[in-house]
């Protein structure tokens, strides 16, 4: 137990220097051309003087990086907007990344769940038409990219079901409030997890085929347990060992897809503010968002290697 | 019964070995008897040719507004439709597919120009090299690709292909050296590698023309199913106004365009939709008769 909290310390740390040392880098790439968002605003340039003024750009860039490691490390403030002046950064980089952690996890759910499902119907109906089938849709899912998918998704579920069914049960695209309701999540979270479904159930299906053959099984069988029993408790729990290590590159996968996930449904989350704020030439908020994803991808890890020694006991910390 | 004697004794006096055939021969055989792959590498053929026609001729001018009404489905004069501003759609896909191909092409270019080598140094001299590669590519693994790409496109500052090839090149190459790294350290320990060492071969000969050459098989193959992640990639980078700058069409921006119109023509963004769709599965299905044919003893 004590093992397992100072584990965990080290890797708050970690995650925590990453961040900063991922901001430090974007913040000094970015920062060559200070102000670029003020330029579509066609100030004069004495206003816009005293607009670089007010936001210390027009200091030396080290004396600008020294003041925003020091906000940031005392106080965790990441600075203010500079195209909506005055929005602070920190408390908006928050929410939104508790909005795109809501559509992951979700994403998450549907993959681990319709990919181990798939996975294992597939494997214990081997060669059969459900097998086919299942096998089918996992290429199809997995060579679509995701916002093909998200777009016959708009159609089917917003458009096509509201005309057939005169709006008695639709997709409503964009979020009206700053959270979903559940209703709301369920299209996007399906669309962002549906590709990486396909490659769980693929890995599942093979691992599956491989462990239904092993020894224990047949011991298992033979000692009269159900067949339920069987494939849940004594198969699937070994053939999620090679699941569980892509936990890992698909959390990273999830992430990189929300960004044009919540782009397309209107989801106020982290990946929509910064393509905003990249458009927009907001550089602050840019540097303040990819902070935001550093930490939560990092935490994001730490959460999949608490979950290994749950299912692989062999693992300890 | 005679007869069947004679075919046993011609077959076992037939020679054993079937005429040598060298790597290629060999690959292109096993390649021609995978339907799929024959059949997406036609297409491929089919897309790279009507791109190319489209240099010198599309129906009509892909930047030109109201060459018809907006938003008409697919009609005679408009086999695909036109889109929110009266744009030919047919003519706007056959340019998006140049940009789709160049991008492809030219990123996996970069990638092995870069990848290959870095690979190569790292896995024959191992050491210091090899510690601080593995650490590099640790790190970009660890940060979402496309989060990279579009920082990069923001600090390099000037939107347009260049732009984007290197920014998604930067992405890529990680998967290219270590692939090349991990060829080069199980055939360096191999006999003819010795044998050239001992012989007094300088490292450039090895690591090109002995190394290089055995590793070339894996090499096409990541290479090729580089060019549909790629492309992929640019068409992202469009979808979120982060590609081409307009009115060049990319694929990825055509289907952002039809997404605002999708309530009333859905055609706009299918067009696009669909023929990202079957791009993508065809360099996948290529590239897997390709990793078939050419290393048969790997298995899926």
């Amino acid at each position: 137990m004590k093992g397992s909290l100072l584990y965990i310390g080290q890797r708050t740390l970690l995650i925590a220097f990453t961040a900063l040392a991922v901001s430090s880098i974007v913040f000094i790439g970015i920062h060559r051309l200070p102000g670029d968002a003020f330029v579509s605003e066609r100030l004069r340039p004495s206003q816009q003087q005293a607009l670089l003024h007010q936001y210390g750009l027009d200091r030396p860039l080290l004396v600008q990086y020294r003041d925003f490691m020091t906000n940031l490390v005392l106080h965790g403030d990441l600075g203010q907007s500079v195209a909506n002046r005055g929005v602070r950064i920190t408390p908006l980089v928050l929410r939104e990344a508790t909005v795109s952690a809501e559509i992951g996890a979700a994403a998450l759910i549907f993959t681990i769940g319709l990919g181990l499902l798939f996975g294992v119907a597939g494997a214990i109906r081997q060669n059969s038409w459900v097998d086919y089938a299942l096998s089918a849709t996992s290429v199809v899912g997995f060579s679509m990219p995701n916002f093909v998918i998200a777009t016959f998704l708009l159609l089917v579920f917003g458009i096509w079901l509201q005309n057939l069914t005169g709006g008695g049960f639709f997709y409503e695209i964009g979020w009206d409030g700053a959270y979903g309701n559940p209703a709301e999540i369920i299209v996007p979270a399906f669309a962002l997890g549906f590709p990486y479904a396909s490659f769980v159930a693929r890995l599942t299906r093979a691992s599956m085929l491989e462990v239904i053959r092993q020894d224990y099984i047949r011991t298992a069988r033979a000692k009269g347990l159900a067949e339920q029993v069987v494939i849940v408790r004594h198969a699937l729990r070994n053939a999620l060992i090679p699941v569980v290590t892509i936990l890992g590159p698909l959390v990273i996968g999830i992430v990189t897809g929300s960004v044009v996930i919540e782009n397309i449904f209107g989801i106020p989350g982290l990946g929509k503010e910064f393509v905003q704020s990249i458009l927009n030439r907001d550089y602050n908020i840019v540097i303040g968002v990819f902070t935001g994803y550093a930490a939560l991808i990092g935490l994001a890890n730490l959460t999949v290697d608490l979950i290994y020694p749950l299912i692989d006991p062999r693992i300890r910390y | 019964m005679a007869t069947q004697q004679a075919t046993v004794d011609q077959l076992i006096a037939a020679p054993v070995a079937r005429a040598q055939v060298g790597l290629w021969t060999d690959a292109w055989r096993r390649l021609r008897r995978n339907r799929l792959a024959l059949v997406s590498a036609a297409y491929l053929i089919a897309l790279a040719a009507t791109a190319l026609v489209g240099i010198v001729y599309t129906p009509y001018p892909y930047a030109h507004q109201g060459v018809g009404l907006p938003y008409q489905g697919p009609s005679a004069a408009h086999l695909l439709g036109t889109d929110q501003a009266g744009r030919d759609i047919l003519s706007r896909m056959i340019i998006g597919a140049q940009i789709s191909l160049i991008v492809g092409l030219a990123t996996q270019t970069v990638v092995v120009v870069v990848g290959v080598p870095l690979g190569l140094v790292a896995g024959y001299f191992k050491g210091w090299i090899d510690t601080a590669l593995s650490f590099v590519i640790s790190v970009f693994y660890g940060i979402p690709d496309i989060l990279v790409a579009m920082i990069l496109i923001v600090i390099i500052g000037k939107p347009g292909l260049g732009t984007i090839i290197v920014a998604i090149a930067a992405t890529r190459w990680m998967d290219m050296a270590r692939l090349t790294r991990g060829q080069t350290l199980s055939l360096r320990e191999r006999e003819f590698i010795e044998a050239s060492r001992a012989t007094g071969g300088r490292s450039t000969k090895i690591l090109f023309g002995h190394l290089l050459p055995n590793a070339l098989g894996p090499i096409i193959v990541q290479a090729t199913l580089g060019i549909p992640a790629a492309i992929l990639f640019e068409a992202f980078l469009s979808f979120l106004g982060l590609g081409v700058p307009p009115p060049t069409p990319s694929w990825g921006s055509m289907a952002a365009d039809g997404i605002h119109a999708m309530r009333i023509s859905p055609h706009i963004v299918l067009a696009p939709a669909i023929g990202l769709s079957i791009t993508l599965m065809a360099f996948n299905f290529l590239g897997d008769g390709l990793r078939d044919a050419l290393d048969p003893r790997q298995k899926r």
